[in-house]
C-alpha cells in the first residue's frame, strides 16, 4: 500500500512574464503601467516614455499606493547584468 | 611553417594586451584602449547603476 | 534589479506583472527616445549624418568614388539590403584601385557607436584618436549615420 502524501499540491503561482521591447510597446499601447525600478536620479536623467520611479527600495511602502493592482505592471532597469 | 606573432598594445586606461585600439583600430594609434573601457567610458557618461546592486 | 522587483510587487498581489530584462540600455540601443534631463542633450544619434552615403559590397570603387565625391563627402559606410553595417571606407581607401570591388578595398568591421552615447563623450575621444568619422549604429547593427568629429566638437561645445 503506497502512503499518501500529507504534502499539499503547491498552488500555482503568477510568475513574472519576461519581455521583450515589443511585447513591451505593445502592453503600455493597451494601459500597462510602466515603472522604472532604479534610483529617482537615474530616472530624473533618462526614463522611458510613460515611466513612474518606483526606486526597488521604496517598492514595498509605495507600490500599493502608486500602482493600480487591476492593471499589468511591466518592470525595467539598466539592463541584464 | 612561421607562425606570425601578434604585436600586442597595452590599454592606456587598464593596462590589458590589446592587439589594436577598440575606439579607432588604427594600428598606430597612440593611446589604445580596450573594448571594455571604451564601452565603460562611453556608457558611464549615463552613471552604472550597478553600485546599488543588480 | 527588475527581477527582485516584478517577485515582490507578485507577492504584493499584483496579479499580472512583467519584467522587461534588457532595459533602458537595450529601449536607447534602438534609438528610441527617452524622457529625463538628458532627453535633451546632444547624443550620438542626432549628430550623426543620416545622409551618409552608402555601398554595396560588389560595387566598383571607382563607380562608388565618383558618386560620392560629386556629393561632396570623402566617408561611404558599406551596408547590405538590410542596412546592416559591414564596412567603411575614408579617403585612404577610397583612393585605392578603382576596379577593386568595395568588399576588397573596405575597412572590415569598424567600431561603431549606439545612438545614445553622449557626444561629449564621443568627441573627447574621437580628438584624442584622431578618429574623423564614426558610424553609429542601432543595437543591431543597422546604420543610423556617420558622426563626423566636426560635428561632435560644435555640439559637444554648445550649451
Amino acid at each position: 500500500m503506497t502512503a499518501r502524501s500529507s504534502t499539499p499540491p503547491t498552488p500555482t503561482k503568477n510568475v513574472p512574464t519576461e519581455i521583450d521591447r515589443e511585447r513591451l510597446q505593445a502592453l503600455v499601447a493597451r494601459g500597462a503601467q510602466l515603472v522604472e525600478v532604479l534610483p529617482a536620479e537615474e530616472y530624473e536623467e533618462d526614463h522611458l516614455p510613460a515611466a513612474v520611479s518606483l526606486p526597488l527600495r521604496h517598492v514595498d511602502k509605495e507600490a500599493t499606493t502608486l500602482l493600480d493592482r487591476n492593471r499589468p505592471v511591466i518592470v525595467y532597469c539598466w539592463d541584464t547584468a | 611553417m612561421k607562425n606570425k606573432t601578434k604585436t600586442l598594445v597595452k590599454c592606456v586606461r587598464c593596462g590589458t594586451p590589446i592587439e589594436s585600439c577598440a575606439f579607432c583600430d588604427e594600428p598606430g594609434c597612440r593611446t589604445p584602449t580596450c573594448y571594455e573601457c571604451v564601452s565603460t567610458v562611453l556608457v558611464q557618461a549615463k552613471r552604472q547603476p550597478h553600485t546599488h546592486g543588480g | 534589479m527588475s527581477p527582485r522587483a516584478a517577485w515582490r510587487l507578485e507577492s504584493l498581489g499584483f496579479g499580472e506583472v512583467y519584467d522587461y530584462v534588457d532595459g533602458k540600455v537595450d529601449w536607447m540601443a534602438a534609438g528610441l527616445p527617452t524622457e529625463g534631463t538628458n532627453a535633451g542633450r546632444p547624443r550620438a544619434g542626432d549628430a550623426a549624418r543620416k545622409d551618409v552615403p552608402t555601398a554595396g559590397l560588389k560595387e566598383r570603387l571607382g563607380d562608388v568614388r565618383d558618386r560620392i565625391r560629386a556629393m561632396g563627402w570623402d566617408a561611404v559606410v558599406v551596408v547590405n539590403e538590410e542596412r546592416v553595417v559591414l564596412g567603411l571606407l575614408r579617403s585612404k581607401e577610397l583612393d585605392g584601385d578603382a576596379d577593386l570591388h568595395i568588399e576588397q578595398a573596405m575597412r572590415p568591421g569598424p567600431s561603431t557607436f549606439r545612438p545614445y552615447v553622449s557626444i561629449k563623450e564621443m568627441a573627447t575621444f574621437m580628438v584624442e584618436h584622431k578618429l574623423e568619422s564614426a558610424p553609429v549604429t542601432t543595437s543591431d547593427g543597422r546604420l543610423v549615420g556617420l558622426l563626423l568629429q566636426q560635428d561632435a566638437i560644435r555640439l559637444a561645445g554648445e550649451k
